[in-house]
């Protein structure tokens, strides 16, 4: 995976990140492996106990970081293993997704699913899908992100 | 400074065969912090663990990233093998480059590249890992058993004879609950009183059962293992200690028209009263909204009555007993409230949920439901068990049963199937049968569900040997027509309309959650759902806790359950009380979440979000006692680490451990590097 | 006003609370005032140049206000609101303040502005009002006036926005939000920023960087968004006093579009009203949802 420079016409590959479940998503890529569904392999995927701790702010951070798009992926409601973690976040979510949208954010380069650790096949789909919108977008540039990765702004020192 | 291990495995060729696993262990190698990155075969396998247990002490670790399958295969294993190498357990984190890089990419290229972001986010994350303890908290060795009927009896029952006490609270001045009101039982056809009766008398018995009678539970507080139980002792207006259960008060009471809520209404009694014969405790009440002399204290004016005052021999009854409250310390609690019935009235128990006006609204004589009928067969009921009609007293030669009133249809608010309808109505029609030799039954149906252990057969023997006539399909109406009700239906296998003339009807009512569990649930912080029936923790896995650690259910009360059902889920409920009590102490989990007093500013929105009711308040207060600020405070026994906390709060002044904003930054930003 | 001055006046000499915020006529308009002595109450105003909402003075942040005492605070139906919901939030306790409702018909958008009250002059969130006559209150004063001029420039310009394509939009507010200097005037000025450590000033990790660059100006004016979305009593001070002038009130009022469209929730000065973002149904919408 290259960094943010600008590549060749036609070999643009996105960088995605992905936040999920430990509980239904996680487990249902797991399945997905398990069943050898090849998919597309732009995506990294960041594990969570339950999409109630997920915060836009990972969102932002991502975008800001490189990523080109990103997916959020947790239990069907009523299914939380939690029980209503993903019911707080179906609100941030919604929320956070109107507001990205009345800003003209590209709606394409961020998608959020329900995969249930039964729906390795689902979770096929939404990575290729999410990973084909955006590589049709092309790069995020949305935040200017020259100026962003030349400033003190670039990593942090482990 | 940071001592980081990782070890990447070939999981022989399924790891190996796609990812170039020595180039991304010679990768990790450069990563900041790692001080060696080794690659195995088999690194889950007992020579591959002790390469990492050596690596350990070799390199005085402080973290260790295993690069391999799934965590949800092997991070309890790898867990192990870093505690028995003497590393905190949670300073160990698994890359996953199997299911979700190996299995799923072609590319060698790709899957490699992959592979080693995952790596790096893994050691970003591993380096940021806090040593944890696996939380210990002190259980109270006593359970709290609510509702007295077969599943709260069973329940209490198993704990006790398990060896712990229990406390058996309930509403009713008797235990039995809706089973005391059964003639007999499908499909043995048993006498439910014959069987409970005994149960009941062993509860009372039982030299580690408390039994609390006409009693409420007013507040629960506390968590798993140290709850804090206030219970409301109703006043019986009777000494329980010294009354005799003589019955010479119920004799003398001048009250004798109270409706009787056990004959669901076909019988009157009085106000000072026991709800059956075979009671426990066969202790009398005072209905204090009946009652002429509380009446008339209630209204200011001179005592009027007072007739079981002068019965009774030994001065038991106390007009000026008052509720009592007690409180008491247990550590799990058991559910089982039960059920109530769908009226077949115009008044429902929820504004959702309508009733039936093609059927009168229950005005009509003599249609009746199916608890009722019990009580007209039982042999201790209104009837001495003869089937006669409410109205008139005359024996019904045609009774035409109805199944699904309520139940199955959506335009009524309730779209479950309350399970136990079709074998009772064929249990009524053969009781019917039994009594009435030469009586008619009609059940009108939509299927016929009888799938437990000798039901089909049962119900088989109601058409077969007790001439029992079937007719698929609904009725659309009811009407009287003099002295004989005429039931318009469909039969649909003939195709045609029908009209029956019938005695007596019977309503197989659907079954309902009981009206104010909603807030017991509230108080015991369970969830419930759109129709009040209590959730369970998993539907398939684990249907007899909750989401609430300690709070199990047994019985009707989570869903339509027959007897033979409810007691094994009553005994379910008791081994699984019975297991939390065989700790020494609860082990817990120790991600939970943790408030930074510093800049909690209070606003309490993670309260009102946590889905178990974990958080609380604390008052922060300097030497002088004086109130600085009051910040949120979580509690790690109740706590299970989903982290909605964290996301909710504005200035992340509470954080989950395992997955601080910290480590997923990190975590972010390693992926993206 | 005499009825508030009256009543400010023997508030502070009955010694019921030891400071009256209100406002008072400045050099430069009407602006906020701290009345520590009953002989002060006669500096007490309110015209329809009292735009300000004095709400922000009770949060807790404002170590300085309260170590003047207990206080009473001049409230108009709008600025209760931001009171109700520093009570649902736990920042203040009813009994610790006393609020003194005024009835009102609007302000303008300028506290320095002489001209009367007109669709051009007024306040945009005074438009539609219905809160003329505060309902959290512990006394009312004042004649209750008409009703404000209707000005819907804001509501039009949000459907404007709306109706453009996404990158028009996307255009227009990296434009606007290039202005931003990261003064944090809008933080300072909100009665709900209560947080005793901004998300902002966090550093380990440090989600949002503090300067004016345009993903850290993108990633701030988000989250702002995002935390204020049903707790922000859309009073526009944030947009008033924005040096850059950031249309801020316009992604406030989007915001709560989104919410009363979503949840079916509008801002209340009602205390016990659940908030949104603290709740949920499960048949919320997710139509944006795979």
């Amino acid at each position: 995976m290259e960094t943010n420079t600008p590549q060749p016409a036609g070999t643009f590959e996105p960088r995605m990140v992905a936040f999920v479940c430990n509980w239904c998503t996680y487990t249902g890529a797991d399945l997905a492996g398990t069943s050898r569904l090849t998919m597309e392999p732009n995506v990294r995927i960041v594990r969570l106990p339950c999409t109630g701790r997920i915060d836009p702010l990972f969102i932002l951070k991502a975008l800001e970081r490189g990523a080109d798009g990103v997916i959020v992926s947790g239990c069907h409601p009523g299914d939380c293993h939690y029980t209503s973690g993903n019911y707080h976040a179906r609100r941030r979510f919604a929320v956070f997704h109107d507001l990205l949208q009345f800003l003209g954010f590209e709606e394409d380069r961020l998608t959020f699913s329900w995969v249930s650790a039964s729906e390795g096949m689902k979770w096929k789909d939404i990575v290729d899908d999410a990973v084909a919108r955006v590589r049709a977008l092309g790069p995020f540039r949305g935040y200017d992100r020259e100026a962003v990765a030349g400033s003190e702004l670039a990593g942090r020192a482990a | 400074m940071a001592r980081i291990g990782v070890f990447v495995c070939h999981c022989g060729e399924n790891i190996g065969r796609t990812v170039d696993v020595p180039s991304v262990a010679r990768a990790a190698q450069g990563f900041p912090g790692v001080v060696v990155s080794k690659d195995n075969k088999y690194t889950c396998s007992e020579p591959g663990q002790a390469i990492i247990r050596e690596a350990i002490r070799e390199h005085m670790l402080t973290g260790v990233v295993i690069a391999a399958c799934s965590p949800h295969m092997h991070e309890r294993t790898f867990r192990r093998v870093c505690a028995s190498a003497g590393l905190n357990p949670f300073l160990c984190e698994i890359a996953n480059i199997r299911e979700h890089c190996s299995w799923i990419h072609e590319d060698r290229g790709e899957a490699t590249a992959k592979a080693i972001d995952l790596v790096r986010l893994a050691v970003e994350k591993v380096k940021r890992n806090i040593p944890l303890e696996t939380i210990s908290i002190p259980i109270e060795r006593k359970a709290l058993v609510i509702g007295g009927g077969i599943a709260g009896i069973q329940a209490a029952l198993d704990i006790a004879d398990g060896g712990r006490e229990v406390i058996l609270v309930e509403k009713e001045p008797s235990i039995g609950g809706h089973m005391s009101q059964l003639s007999e039982t499908f499909p043995t056809l048993d006498c439910s009183q014959c069987i409970l009766t005994p149960r009941m008398v062993e509860v009372a018995q039982h030299p580690r059962i408390r039994l609390m009678t006409y009693s409420e539970v007013e507040s629960v507080d506390g968590y798993v293992g140290n709850f804090d139980v206030t219970i409301r002792k109703k006043a019986r207006k009777v000494d329980a200690t010294i009354c005799t259960g003589c019955g010479a008060c119920m004799t003398a009471c001048v009250q004798r028209k109270v409706s009787n809520e056990f004959d669901e209404g076909l019988s009157k009694r009085t106000a000072i009263y026991t709800p059956f014969p075979q009671a426990v405790p066969n202790i009398p009440v005072i209905d204090q909204m009946k009652c002429l002399r509380i009446l008339s204290q209630k209204k200011g004016k001179q005592d009027a009555c007072g007739k079981c005052l002068d019965a009774c021999a030994i001065g038991a009854i106390r007009f000026d007993q008052e509720d009592e409250l007690v409180t008491e310390k247990v550590g799990a609690i058991v559910v089982a409230t039960g059920y109530s019935l769908y009226s077949i009235g115009k008044e429902q128990d929820s504004p959702d949920i309508s009733g039936y006006g093609e059927y009168g609204y229950g005005t009509i004589p003599d249609v009746i439901d199916g608890m009722q009928f019990e009580r007209l067969a039982s042999a201790s009921g209104p009837t001495a068990g003869k089937i006669l009609r409410p109205s008139d007293g005359k024996e019904p030669k045609r009774i035409v049963f109805l199944q699904c009133i309520g139940s199955r249809d959506r335009a009524k608010g309730i779209d479950y199937c309350s399970k136990i309808c079709c074998m009772y109505v064929a249990k009524h029609t053969m009781l019917y049968r039994h009594k009435v030799h030469d009586g008619q039954a009609t059940v009108f149906y939509m299927d016929v569900r009888a799938n437990g252990k000798g039901y089909d057969e049962f119900t088989r023997r109601a058409i077969e040997e007790d001439g029992a006539v079937y007719m698929r399909g609904r009725v659309s109406r009811m009407y009287r027509d003099g002295d004989v009700i005429k039931v318009v239906g469909f039969d649909t296998l003939a195709g045609e309309p029908v009209t029956i003339d019938a005695d007596m009807v019977v309503l197989a009512t659907a079954i309902r959650p009981r009206p104010g569990i909603k807030d017991l649930a509230q108080k015991l912080s369970i969830s419930y759902d759109k129709h009040g029936f209590l959730n369970e923790a998993h539907p398939k896995l684990r249907p007899v806790e909750t989401n609430t650690a300690g709070v199990f259910l047994a019985g009707a009360c989570q869903a339509p359950r027959d007897i033979p059902d409810t007691v094994a889920t009553a005994s379910s409920a008791a081994a699984k009380v019975l297991g939390l009590f065989s700790q020494e102490s609860l082990e817990r989990e120790p991600t939970v979440a943790r408030v930074d007093i510093s800049h909690c500013a209070g606003c309490f929105t993670c309260e009102r979000v946590c889905p178990y009711g974990a958080i609380g308040h604390r008052e922060i207060r300097d030497r002088q006692g004086r109130l600085i600020k009051t910040v949120a405070d979580v509690n790690p026994g109740v706590c299970q680490g989903c982290g909605t906390c964290q996301a909710t709060c504005p200035s992340k002044s509470v954080e989950l451990m395992g997955f601080t904003d910290e480590q997923i930054f990190a975590e972010v930003n390693a992926i993206l590097a | 006003m005499k009825e508030l001055q009256d009543l400010a006046r023997t508030l502070l000499s009955d010694g019921t609370v030891q400071v009256v915020i209100g406002w008072e006529d400045g050099p430069t308009g009407a602006r906020p005032v701290f009345v520590t002595s009953p002989e002060g109450a006669d500096k007490l105003i309110f015209d329809t140049r009292c735009v300000h909402n004095l709400a922000t003075f009770l949060s807790p942040r404002r170590s300085h206000v309260a170590r003047l005492g207990k206080a009473a605070v001049v409230v108009k139906g709008c600025d209760a609101r931001a009171v109700a919901m520093l009570l649902r939030e736990s920042q203040i306790k009813r009994e610790d303040i006393v609020l003194i409702g005024v009835r009102c018909g609007g302000v303008q958008k300028d506290p320095a502005s002489k001209e009367p009250l007109t669709a051009a002059t007024v306040a945009d969130k005074c438009t539609g009002c219905d809160v003329r006559e505060p309902h959290l209150a512990d006394h009312v004063v004042g004649e209750l006036p008409q009703a404000p001029p209707n000005d819907d420039a804001r509501e039009r310009f949000i459907e404007e926005l709306s109706a453009m394509p996404a990158s028009e939009r996307w255009e227009f507010w990296q434009t606007a939000f290039a202005r931003c200097v990261r003064c944090n005037a809008c933080r300072e000025v909100c009665p709900l920023c209560t947080c005793e450590r901004c998300i902002v000033d966090k550093t380990q990790p440090r989600w949002i960087e503090p300067s004016a660059h345009p993903a850290a100006i993108m990633a701030w004016q988000i989250t702002r968004a995002q935390h204020h979305a049903g707790r922000c009593s859309d009073c526009g001070e944030c947009a008033r006093v924005c040096p850059a002038g950031i249309p801020l009130d316009v992604l406030n009022r989007e915001m709560a579009r989104i919410l009363q469209i979503r949840f079916d929730y509008t801002a209340t000065d009602d205390p016990e009203a659940p908030a949104p973002l603290g709740a949920f149904r499960t048949d919320d919408g997710q139509e944006f949802i795979r």
